[in-house]
């Protein structure tokens, strides 16, 4: 499965690694993605959803404003399928400072983001959920990307072009012979077994992780991960992407993102990538900055919060090491050559998800100057698979769908998300052997209010009726009754399935465990665990006489990743 | 407005067995609920106390109960009368309940293929409950289609051991499925279109046929077949018969997600048994208002269509329920609000509410939290600030708002409710709660 020699070894299965194994693979060249954990787990699949208008930087950072509307313009020419086409608003709260405010249209205008203004009587007629205090309101072409779709559309130009991208491989080690890394060892996270692949070049796209990686060929990188937390509402009480009109802050973007929306976000410094938590104040701070957006958001009932940490790199070191906020979002391609004397690794760091493209692009020109390939970039151009009819997605997509294939008969497994029992079994069809989560990120199953307490079970049957198949066909009734073998379905990984569930419900609700999320929690807990018998071992006697466990709980990261 | 000598506040088994109860005694009862409880997603089986290390539930009920902060330090007298009570008031819709306080402990399946320990369990699935002999197998049942039981899966979680602690489970564990007739081509069913058409006895009898030919041809052999918890509703008695009689091998029922029809026979047979004594139970609004006279509730509010509705009351019994049904209500600062009278609730720090572990076997802290009584059930003063004194004369908290139970973990919860709703019916049935005649009697 794992070639033992390649042009290019991407390190990261981002929106960036995907981005850079399209780019680099339609130049010709033959490349391996690889990924630690699946595709789009890291800072990717933990954004907001936002695709930038560039509104937010025009006047902090005029050069990623630029860079946000150009590219802006380009994903929704290549990419339209994963964009939902909402617009954005930028509104001035009483808190925003007047002259922020005036000088806004002016700020995009230099920068080339189109901004007008929208009268407050239409601006409330759009979006009554609105504070009525709001004083200036502008359009700005924001939207809302979806980042798995897109991560997968990439990934699927570059196999048509000859690559490979392989989920749970992780790198863990490098062999270098003076300036040269002559191999790159990795570890199958699932099975355990150990790799070598070889490649004339190595690319870090490992973002927060990139300093990790760039340890293992012996050079040092200091990146300095800046963790957002998100919100996620159970509803869309906007339908248009929400941005407070002021200097770029927390708690003040609101998305609307499939069904939910999601409040964003924070920026606070952690060291370990992997080992950050949310806490309550946290929590409560981005409420009461939204609430300026929305005055009724304390009382709606959220679905979970989540965080990601940006692949934030600084080049000059900071004044003050705990501001994330004063870090430029640019992004940098690292020839380790010139800096390190590593002839053939290169790193790219910072950057937006916005901007993944152009970041990709950049980066594949410095492996081809280095590789002295001289195909150009088509990555602009070309629209990605997937974007046939080049139209934008939109919400009402799935039930028009269903309607279309015989509306009420098709038997939803996922009631929130309209996930049908045939849409199901054949992306299990197409992607078996696969697991609850490729599942979804594949159909967003369990993503919508419900949060998987009602489907999460339906799909592990299915998963399991897929896995015995070979000994019973589906349709077979009771005319064709032979028992089917047992032991074809994994069923460790079904037993670990359904506890991770209730682990990631619990994870995403504890930094707001109060009101509805609270009673939902003790829900789904009391239906898994009560009545299902999941995860409730009958243990040991004194488990019980010892009483309270009060120790003090260390914060987790909520959910396994964003946007639902 | 209306008058009553009780108004109880919440339909789950707690406030239903109170009801009852007090109907039963010759009180004018009045049910409000906001909604249906905890009966319309349980199981169906009574847990009085499955407690690790523990082989019954009179076991488990005796080592709660020596914990002075659970409610069995008060109530465990009462399980076994209140268990008897309602077996009585349940057989009059022809709901039987099998097993007590001291039969065994044992693993029975769920619809995902694991098990949960169960000592009394309903007729339907009783079944369950019997040792596996070295060679029986268990054959998994379902209908073809049904999205909330997948056979396959079942089967595949029953073959592993640890499915089985403490004990052997079956020797062999298939999966069949059948046709359920007239189904094909429609969609989109739950447990309950399955169990209304299982009371229709010409559908049933072609059904139990279809069943019986997929069983068949699994094989010969002892065993038992498991069928999702769907075998009627209004004629289960009717339905479970005829699948004993048309089916090869014993069948039980494997409780689903929600809707639970186990829970569902359960509730109408005590609704049913409350209108036969003259109760009377509304359901769909939150309480509203409640007033207060010299310590003592007189008049409880709710919502109707145009207007309000005002019931005058002599005593009100507390059972919305904890955190799941809404009784208690946690707010962003880190507090419990007791939802209907704003009663001081016993609770850890936010910051200690959640283990570690979701799954964690000792429960979650927060699980604990509720309402604190005096010996007639009463609210105090967690912080023992009204020196122990009853904060209302004639307010009773039963069920699942009382503090100090995990019903999750210690799956003491229908033990608790059912304990409480009778000794709340026995105090403001007797009078021996105000110390003055009881209600009924003074009425009479």
């Amino acid at each position: 499965m794992i070639p033992s020699l390649v042009d290019v070894l991407v390190i990261g299965g981002g929106a960036t690694g995907a981005g850079i194994l399209r780019d680099l693979s339609r130049r010709g060249l033959r490349c391996l993605l690889v990924d630690k954990s699946d595709m789009g787990t890291g800072t990717s699949g933990r954004y907001h959803g936002l695709l930038h208008s560039g509104g937010r930087y025009v006047s902090k950072d005029p050069i990623a404003a630029r860079e946000c509307i150009d590219e802006n313009r380009v994903l929704r020419r290549i990419a339209p399928h994963c964009i939902e086409d909402t617009g954005g608003l930028f509104v001035a709260t009483r808190d925003d400072p007047a002259d922020y405010v005036e000088a806004f249209p002016e700020a995009s205008a230099a920068c080339g983001v189109p901004c007008e203004e929208v009268p407050l009587d239409e601006l409330f007629r759009r979006e009554p959920a609105l504070d009525r205090s709001i004083w200036r309101a502008y359009r700005v072409p924001d939207a809302s990307l979806e980042p798995w779709q897109l991560i997968e559309a990439n990934l699927a130009d570059a196999r048509a072009h000859g690559s490979q991208a392989v989920p749970y491989q992780r790198v863990v080690g490098m062999t270098r012979n003076g300036a040269q890394i002559t191999s790159v060892e990795l570890h199958d996270e699932r099975s355990g077994s150990l790799s070598r692949v070889a490649a004339r070049m190595v690319v870090s796209a490992a973002g927060a992780w990139a300093g990790r990686v760039a340890a293992l060929a012996g050079v040092e990188l200091a990146m300095s991960p800046g963790k957002g937390t998100m919100l996620v509402y159970n509803q869309r009480m906007t339908d248009t992407v929400v941005n407070r009109c002021h200097r770029p802050g927390d708690g003040d973007i609101m998305v609307p993102v499939h069904l939910v929306a999601i409040l964003g976000t924070t920026e606070i410094r952690v060291d370990d990538p992997d080992r950050y938590g949310i806490s309550r104040e946290e929590v409560m701070a981005l409420i009461a900055e939204g609430s300026k957006l929305f005055p009724d958001l304390p009382r709606m009932r959220l679905l979970r919060a989540y965080a990601g940490v940006r692949p934030l790199y600084q080049l000059e070191p900071p004044a003050d090491p705990g501001d994330v906020r004063g870090i430029s979002r640019a992004h940098v391609v690292i020839d380790h050559e010139q800096r390190d004397g590593v002839r053939n690794l290169v790193s790219i760091v910072g950057g937006k998800l916005t901007t993944y493209r152009l970041m990709a692009e950049q980066t594949a020109d410095a492996v081809a100057a280095k590789l002295g390939v001289s195909v150009r970039c088509t990555t602009a151009e070309d629209a990605l698979p997937g974007a046939d009819d080049r139209h934008y997605y939109w919400l009402g997509h799935r039930l028009a769908e269903h309607e279309h294939q015989g509306g009420g008969d098709a038997e939803l497994i996922c009631e929130c998300e309209i996930v049908t029992r045939d849409g199901l079994e054949r992306f299990l069809d197409e992607h078996w052997p696969c697991s609850l989560d490729d599942v979804r990120r594949g159909t967003r199953l369990g993503m919508g209010p419900c949060q998987g307490g009602f489907c999460t079970f339906r799909a592990v049957g299915a998963m399991a009726r897929r896995g015995t198949r070979d000994g019973d066909a589906p349709g077979r009734g009771a005319d064709d009754r032979s028992p089917p073998e047992s032991g074809a379905a994994d069923d460790a990984a079904e037993e670990a399935t359904l506890a991770a569930f209730v682990e990631e419900r619990y994870k995403g609700i504890r930094p707001i465990v109060w009101g509805r999320q609270l009673q939902e929690l003790w829900l789904t807990t009391g239906i898994y665990a009560g009545v299902l018998g999941v995860g409730a071992p009958r243990s040991a006697p004194q488990a019980l006489v010892s009483g309270v466990n009060a120790s003090r709980v260390e914060p987790t990261p909520g959910g396994r990743d964003g946007q639902g | 407005m209306a008058r009553a000598d009780v108004v109880v506040v919440g339909a789950g088994l707690a406030g239903l067995s109170a009801a009852v109860g007090l109907a039963e005694a010759g009180a004018r009862v009045e049910v409000l609920a906001t909604g249906h409880a905890a009966t319309h997603w349980a199981p169906g089986g009574l847990d009085v106390a499955a407690v690790p290390g523990t082989e019954t539930p009179a076991a488990g009920l005796r080592l709660l109960a020596a914990r002075p902060q659970h409610p069995y330090a008060l109530l465990a007298s009462h399980v076994a009368p209140a268990l008897a009570w309602l077996r009585g008031v349940v057989a009059g819709s022809g709901l039987v309940y099998v097993g007590d306080l001291d039969a065994p402990i044992r693993p029975v399946p769920t619809s995902v293929g694991r098990t949960r320990p169960a000592a009394i369990l309903p007729e339907g699935q009783a079944a369950a409950l019997a040792p596996w002999a070295p060679d029986e197998r268990l054959l998994i049942c379902g209908p073809l289609g049904f999205k909330d039981f997948w056979p396959e899966a079942v089967a595949a979680g029953l073959r592993r051991p640890e499915a089985w602690p403490g004990t052997a489970g079956p020797a062999r564990v298939d999966a069949v499925t059948f046709e359920p007739p007239g189904f094909r081509g429609t969609r989109n069913h739950n447990a309950l279109d399955l169990a209304r058409a299982f009371d229709d006895a010409s559908w049933r009898e072609a059904a139990l046929v279809a069943i019986a030919r997929a069983v068949s041809a699994a094989g010969p052999g002892p065993g038992r077949v498991a069928l999702p918890a769907c075998l009627g509703l209004a004629d289960h008695p009717a339905v479970l018969e005829a699948a004993r009689a048309t089916l090869p091998l014993e069948p039980f029922e494997v409780p689903l997600v929600p809707p639970s029809l186990p829970g569902l026979r359960l509730y109408r047979a005590l609704r049913e048994a409350l209108r036969r004594a003259g109760g009377r139970l509304q359901i769909g609004e939150a309480v509203q208002r409640v007033d207060v006279e010299a310590g003592r509730v007189v008049r409880v509010a709710v919502p109707a269509a145009a207007r309000q509705h005002l019931v005058a009351t002599g005593a009100l019994v507390l059972a919305t329920g904890g955190i799941a049904g809404g009784g208690l209500l946690a707010t962003m600062d880190g507090r419990l609000e007791e939802t209907v009278l704003g009663l001081p609730v016993e609770a850890p720090d936010a910051d200690a509410w959640l283990a570690q572990d979701p799954l964690d076997p000792q429960g979650h802290p927060l699980e604990a939290a509720g309402v604190r009584t005096d010996g007639q059930l009463r609210p105090v003063d967690p912080t023992g600030a009204s020196g122990g004194a009853a904060l209302y004369e004639n307010v009773h908290v039963v069920g699942s708002l009382l503090a100090g139970q995990r019903y999750l973990r210690e799956r003491c919860g229908d033990g608790v409710a059912l304990a409480s709703g009778h000794l709340a019916a026995e105090l403001l049935g007797s009078g021996r709660a105000t110390g003055r005649q009881s209600l009924a009697e003074a009425r009479r």
